[in-house]
């Protein structure tokens, strides 16, 4: 049985993962945290905490609130900086047979810039994803992946500054998703993920405030899953590149009507919050699918569904 | 740190709305400090995305069995308190750094405000077997909400102080820290926040550890959920905590955990 997927045919390095299971950016740290919970090596890849120029401290507490299937949060690219991470977390990553990818959020093109170049050639890193979804501070603080010129203008910016796979990570906050896919592509992305979290807020009827510290926060959980899938399925019908499923999977099922949905790969972000295991899980729920129904290669599956 | 699934021996209600809840869990229960504490799966199927942080309440002689004690404020603690025996649960721990007691500290002084109990009977047993004396001023609204005395380890001096006057001294455990603060060599203190805030405001010649509650994602460290800034820099309350020096904790910026139980219960 053949689970693994290449996620970037046309770079000069590839991403080859032996699985199609990824885990989510911002819900497993830097990897090395629940290196003593579960064997990660037997993940498809792990994407890193978003990560800054600077250090950031991040939003006021609380930064957490569970909603009805879901949970949002208001983070605020709490994160180490990228001289921490070249310096204290790729060298573990080189040991490791996982590949590791590096999510990255700038607060201005030239922030995302600099990211690439400053990542470029560091051993242990396989790739960027580069998240979109965050306030274009110089342009008045509109998000970069809701206007199709800022996100192709940030894509191409890290594109000339690194040669590894470049993964754009779309937001589902905008009105015409594939529009902002196409131009992406266009502009050198190697892959899509998609999705980050639609927004959402949530209020303490006891205090009438948002919960939040930050007010509002990003929706994430099995609860934005149908959003999701529609996302990808109506992208993978229109761009040729690998597509990332992201939003709400938390079992090989949801894993499946991802791929079904024309999805190569998957990534598993809140349900690990609640299950450690989660990814594994999907991983292990894949190949007794495969199993059953008598699929030797996981891409006969992608895109079944459409 | 493991993630266990953890067979209930028993569960009753201590204290009206309060559960004990004894588990076999030698793999964590073993590897445990007081002040540390489990992530516990509540719900079923995608109800609850998070996991409860609870405290470790005590362990068993043998090391191979583990007690909770939490109150019911919402819905996972609903669902945990509807568990019964036979049953299992899915626990995750053991997580965070705990109390530490100062090698030279003979006299331990431990302030509970109401379910904040719940660490400090595990600190005072380890403090009792190492040959320490241990005063807790055990603190509530009501008598009925008292921590009962059956259930305190042999040698612990308890002094009980309830807002109402209706057993004990009238007051807050707070009130009664000129009275200890000469004799300890060290206090440590669990409650709600507001309990913190006094402390915090208090002259107090002593060291002082505090148990701080934040809402938390992973309690690993990985989601940056549960991240305050101290004075000593910016620390991850489930890894670098819960335990923390009540002055290197910035009192006016933190927060408490929002409530919801009004609607739920
Ligand atoms: C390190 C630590 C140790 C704790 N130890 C104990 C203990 O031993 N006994 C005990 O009764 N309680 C303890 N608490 C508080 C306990 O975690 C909450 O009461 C519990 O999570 C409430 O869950 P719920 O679903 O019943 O309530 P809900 O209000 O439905 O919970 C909604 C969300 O808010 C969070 N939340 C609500 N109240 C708190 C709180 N006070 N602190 C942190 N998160 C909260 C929940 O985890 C959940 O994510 C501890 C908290 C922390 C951080
Ligand atoms: C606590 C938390 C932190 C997150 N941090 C990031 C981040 O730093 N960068 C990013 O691109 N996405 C971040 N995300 C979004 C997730 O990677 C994912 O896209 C989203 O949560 C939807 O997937 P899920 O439902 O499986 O969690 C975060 C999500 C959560 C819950």
């Amino acid at each position: 049985m053949d689970l693994s997927v290449q996620l970037a045919p046309n770079n000069k390095h590839g991403l080859l993962l032996s699985n199609p299971v990824i885990a989510a950016s911002g819900t497993f740290g830097y990897g090395t945290e629940h290196a003593q919970v579960i064997d990660i090596q037997r993940l498809g890849a792990i994407i890193c905490k978003g990560t800054t120029l600077n250090p950031r401290a991040g939003n006021p507490q609380p930064r957490l609130a569970e909603t009805a299937c879901g949970l949002l949060n208001s983070i605020g690219l709490d994160n180490i900086g990228v001289k921490a991470l070249i310096e204290d977390k790729a060298p573990i990553w080189c040991q490791w047979h996982v590949p590791v990818l590096v999510n990255i959020a700038g607060e201005s093109i030239e922030e995302y810039a600099v990211l690439a170049q400053m990542l470029e050639g560091v051993a242990g890193i396989s790739g960027i994803e580069v998240n979109i979804s965050c306030p274009n501070v110089t342009a008045g603080g509109m998000e970069f992946g809701v206007s199709a010129e800022a996100a192709a203008a940030v894509t191409a910016a890290v594109k000339r500054g690194n040669s590894l796979p470049i993964i754009v990570k779309l937001s589902p906050n905008v009105t015409d998703i594939v529009a902002i896919a196409r131009v992406v592509v266009n502009a050198g992305a190697d892959a899509l993920s998609l999705i980050n979290t639609p927004k959402g807020m949530a209020i303490d009827i006891t205090k009438r405030r948002p919960i939040l510290g930050g007010i509002s926060g990003g929706l994430s959980g099995p609860a934005i899953k149908p959003i999701a899938i529609y996302m990808v399925y109506q992208v993978a019908q229109e761009v040729a590149v690998p597509i990332i499923g992201c939003g709400g999977i938390a079992s090989a099922d949801d894993a499946l009507e991802f791929i079904m949905a024309g999805a190569s790969a998957v990534q598993v972000g809140t349900a690990i919050l609640g299950n450690p295991r989660a990814p594994l899980d999907v991983l292990e729920g894949l190949e007794c699918f495969m199993e059953r129904e008598g699929i030797g290669q996981l891409s006969q599956l992608i895109g079944a569904a459409t | 740190m493991k993630q266990i699934r953890a067979q209930i021996i028993s569960s009753s209600e201590v204290i009206p709305g309060v559960y004990l809840l004894w588990a076999q869990a030698a793999e964590i229960a073993a590897l445990s400090q007081p002040g540390q504490f489990v992530m516990v799966r509540c719900g079923e199927g995608y109800d609850l995305m998070l996991r409860r942080p609870l405290s470790i309440h005590g362990i068993s002689q043998d090391g191979s069995k583990l007690a909770l004690l939490f109150a019911v404020v919402g819905w996972g603690t609903r669902w945990l308190s509807q568990r019964r025996q036979g049953e299992s649960i899915d626990l995750f721990g053991p997580l965070g750094r705990g109390f530490v007691i100062d090698p030279g500290s003979r006299n331990l002084l431990l302030l509970a405000g109401g379910i904040g109990i719940a660490p400090l009977i595990y600190l005072a047993e380890r403090a009792l077997a190492a040959g320490c004396s241990v005063r807790l001023a055990l603190g509530a609204e009501t008598a009925s909400q008292i921590y009962p005395r059956y259930l305190l380890p042999e040698g612990v001096e308890p002094v009980i102080v309830t807002a109402d006057g209706s057993v004990g001294e009238r007051g807050l455990v707070t009130d009664l820290l000129p009275r200890f603060i000469d004799w300890a060599d060290q206090i440590f203190a669990c409650g709600p926040i507001p309990m913190y805030r006094t402390m915090a405001a208090t002259e107090l010649a002593r060291p002082v550890q505090v148990l701080l509650e934040q809402v938390m994602g992973c309690g690993l460290g990985t989601c940056f959920g549960c991240r305050i800034e101290t004075r000593q820099g910016m620390k991850f309350v489930c890894k670098d905590g819960p335990v923390f020096e009540l002055r290197d904790v910035i009192w006016e910026e933190i927060k408490e955990p929002a409530s919801r139980e009004a609607v739920i219960l």
